[in-house]
């Protein structure tokens, strides 16, 4: 490899894979790691066409990206993260990781002979341990930002993301000056089921209710617990009769509702607020104001059912 | 931060090398992408931590940021920050000549962020009689990213809280232009403030060649 005898000395102990090619792709030189790591005889490699000796290369990418590095004469790189292997080798974690082959991280380096580029060498790392720990940290972190969007009881949205929500379909319909409902449920006396039955049966009624009103919504309805037994659903492109239509059904099923709590029947209702986005709508806090004013309305005028903010203005405006 | 300045003399041999090799870069891509790459006149100028953490606060809003080291000899080392806007990158596979299913948009950004960073400072270093080594490009964050969105974006969230340990930096900014494929990027040069007296004493060097 070179006139210096440390050079090659290291060039034979290095964790890290050597293969050099001249300028029609064939190999002409590896290091020991790479031959070990590949599972091949020299007489299989050395001479060899790159694309005969390891036939798992991506012929087209692996040409346009050499044609960069001698074309451009300067150094390109592959990460794990984009492949996670360029070369079918095997790695140094068998055991410990469900990697089959080596992640790597490769560079390509073009190497001058008088001035003029005659060789490319590929350097190729081993961080299938990098991989294994990345991934792992990311499924971590996926399930931190799930925790953090979910209420632990109920697993629909919890307030805050809720929230979030309701204030970027604000803007958006605010924007494009699109429909946009809300609908706030309260179950009806729900203290006295809690009073009743313990708090075990009063988390049961919440699982049970979250789940029933959160299958009859479309998938791009978002659906969260706003408060202790209040819940909230943010519908997309609706417009007031639609919504009232979607929470008389919901508040139907739900009286229709049996959950079954040690051996007994539990049986509940809920009332409903129902308000439309609407031009004196300055925030996102005001569309719920109107929910809640409608909801307010409902429980006082005799519960288990649906009020919406326009009857109120009729009520207010008489 | 007096002692960093560059003066006018300074300033201006620093623009001159880096005309020079931005239009030598500019034709090497050009043949290398088959297209012609316009580089615009390049911004020079000394930023505070506090400047550069606000812009990148600013810019992550709708960016791909791409960064990568480089380092040469006599000292001279810093970051290049590649920034690009979601609708260039939709004909990137088509400008770097690969097949659009070959490899995905993150690949296609920090293969191209790679080609304009490490072409410019090669003619760079070598009209400094420098040579440069990089370390591998790494995609800072990406709002195109659709897979893992959550995780991404709080991580970005992350990268965007951290306080830097440096207060000034020699900011070099170069906007590419390629008309035809109507794609234009930042590349955002930053030498930090150790490394400005070494690039200070070889431009130094070179005005009393002159």
């Amino acid at each position: 490899m070179s006139a210096n005898p440390f050079c090659t000395t290291i060039a034979e102990q290095l964790n890290t894979g050597i293969l050099i090619l001249d300028l029609d792709y064939n190999i002409v030189e590896w290091n020991r790691f790479f031959a070990i790591h590949a599972h091949k005889d020299a007489k299989e490699v050395i001479g060899k066409n790159v694309f005969t000796a390891f036939p798992e290369l991506p012929q087209k990418w692996f040409e346009r990206k050499l044609s960069s590095v001698i074309q451009l004469n300067t150094q390109s790189f592959c990460s794990w993260e984009q492949r996670h292997h360029l070369f079918e080798l095997s790695h140094t974690r068998p055991i410990t990781t469900d990697s089959h082959f080596m992640a790597q991280n490769c560079t390509f380096l073009p190497i001058e002979t008088d001035k003029v580029i005659s060789h490319i060498c590929i350097l190729i790392e081993d961080v299938t341990d990098v991989c294994h720990y990345q991934t792992k940290l990311n499924k971590v972190l996926d399930e931190l930002a799930k925790a953090n969007r979910i209420d632990g009881l109920t697993q629909v949205f919890n307030r805050k993301h809720w929230e979030e929500c309701l204030d970027k379909e604000f803007s958006r319909a605010r924007r494009y000056d699109h429909g946009l409902a809300l609908i706030m449920f309260d179950l009806d006396h729900f203290k006295l089921l809690n009073d009743t039955y313990g708090h075990q049966c009063g988390d049961t009624v919440l699982i049970e209710t979250a789940q029933k009103i959160s299958s009859l919504l479309r998938l791009c309805d978002q659906f969260g617990r706003y408060g202790g037994e209040e819940f909230a659903a943010i519908l997309p492109e609706t417009d007031l009769i639609g919504a009232v239509d979607v929470a008389e059904r919901i508040c139907k099923e739900i009286e229709k509702l049996v959950i079954k709590f040690q051996d007994k029947d539990i049986r509940i209702s809920t009332s409903v607020g129902v308000a439309t986005i609407n031009p004196n709508d300055k925030r996102y806090e005001d569309l719920i104001s109107n929910a809640d004013l409608a909801l307010y309305e409902a429980k006082a005028t005799g519960r288990n059912k649906v009020c919406s903010a326009k009857e109120i203005e009729y009520i207010l405006e008489e | 931060m007096n002692n960093v300045n560059l003066n006018e003399d300074q300033q201006d041999c620093l623009q001159e090398i880096i005309n020079v090799a931005m239009g030598q870069a500019s034709d090497q891509l050009a043949r290398y992408l088959d297209t012609f790459v316009y580089l615009k006149v390049p911004s020079i100028e000394q930023v505070s931590a506090q400047h550069l953490s606000d812009t990148l606060k600013y810019e992550a809003q709708s960016v791909a940021v791409v960064s990568q080291g480089f380092f040469g000899y006599e000292g001279i080392r810093g970051e290049a920050l590649l920034m690009y806007q979601p609708k260039d990158s939709d004909r990137l596979a088509d400008l770097l000549g690969y097949e659009p299913d070959e490899l995905s948009v993150e690949e296609q950004i920090i293969d191209l962020s790679s080609i304009l960073t490490t072409t410019f400072l090669n003619v760079f270093a070598s009209q400094i009689d420098n040579q440069m080594s990089y370390s591998a490009p790494r995609l800072l964050f990406s709002s195109n990213a659709d897979n893992n969105t959550s995780s991404q974006s709080s991580i970005s969230e992350h990268i965007q809280h951290n306080s830097f340990n440096w207060d000034t930096a020699l900011k070099v900014k170069i906007s590419y232009q390629v008309t035809d494929y109507s794609f234009n990027c930042d590349m955002i040069l930053l030498i930090p403030e150790s490394a400005i007296i070494n690039i200070t004493s070889v431009i130094d060097r070179i005005l009393e060649e002159y």
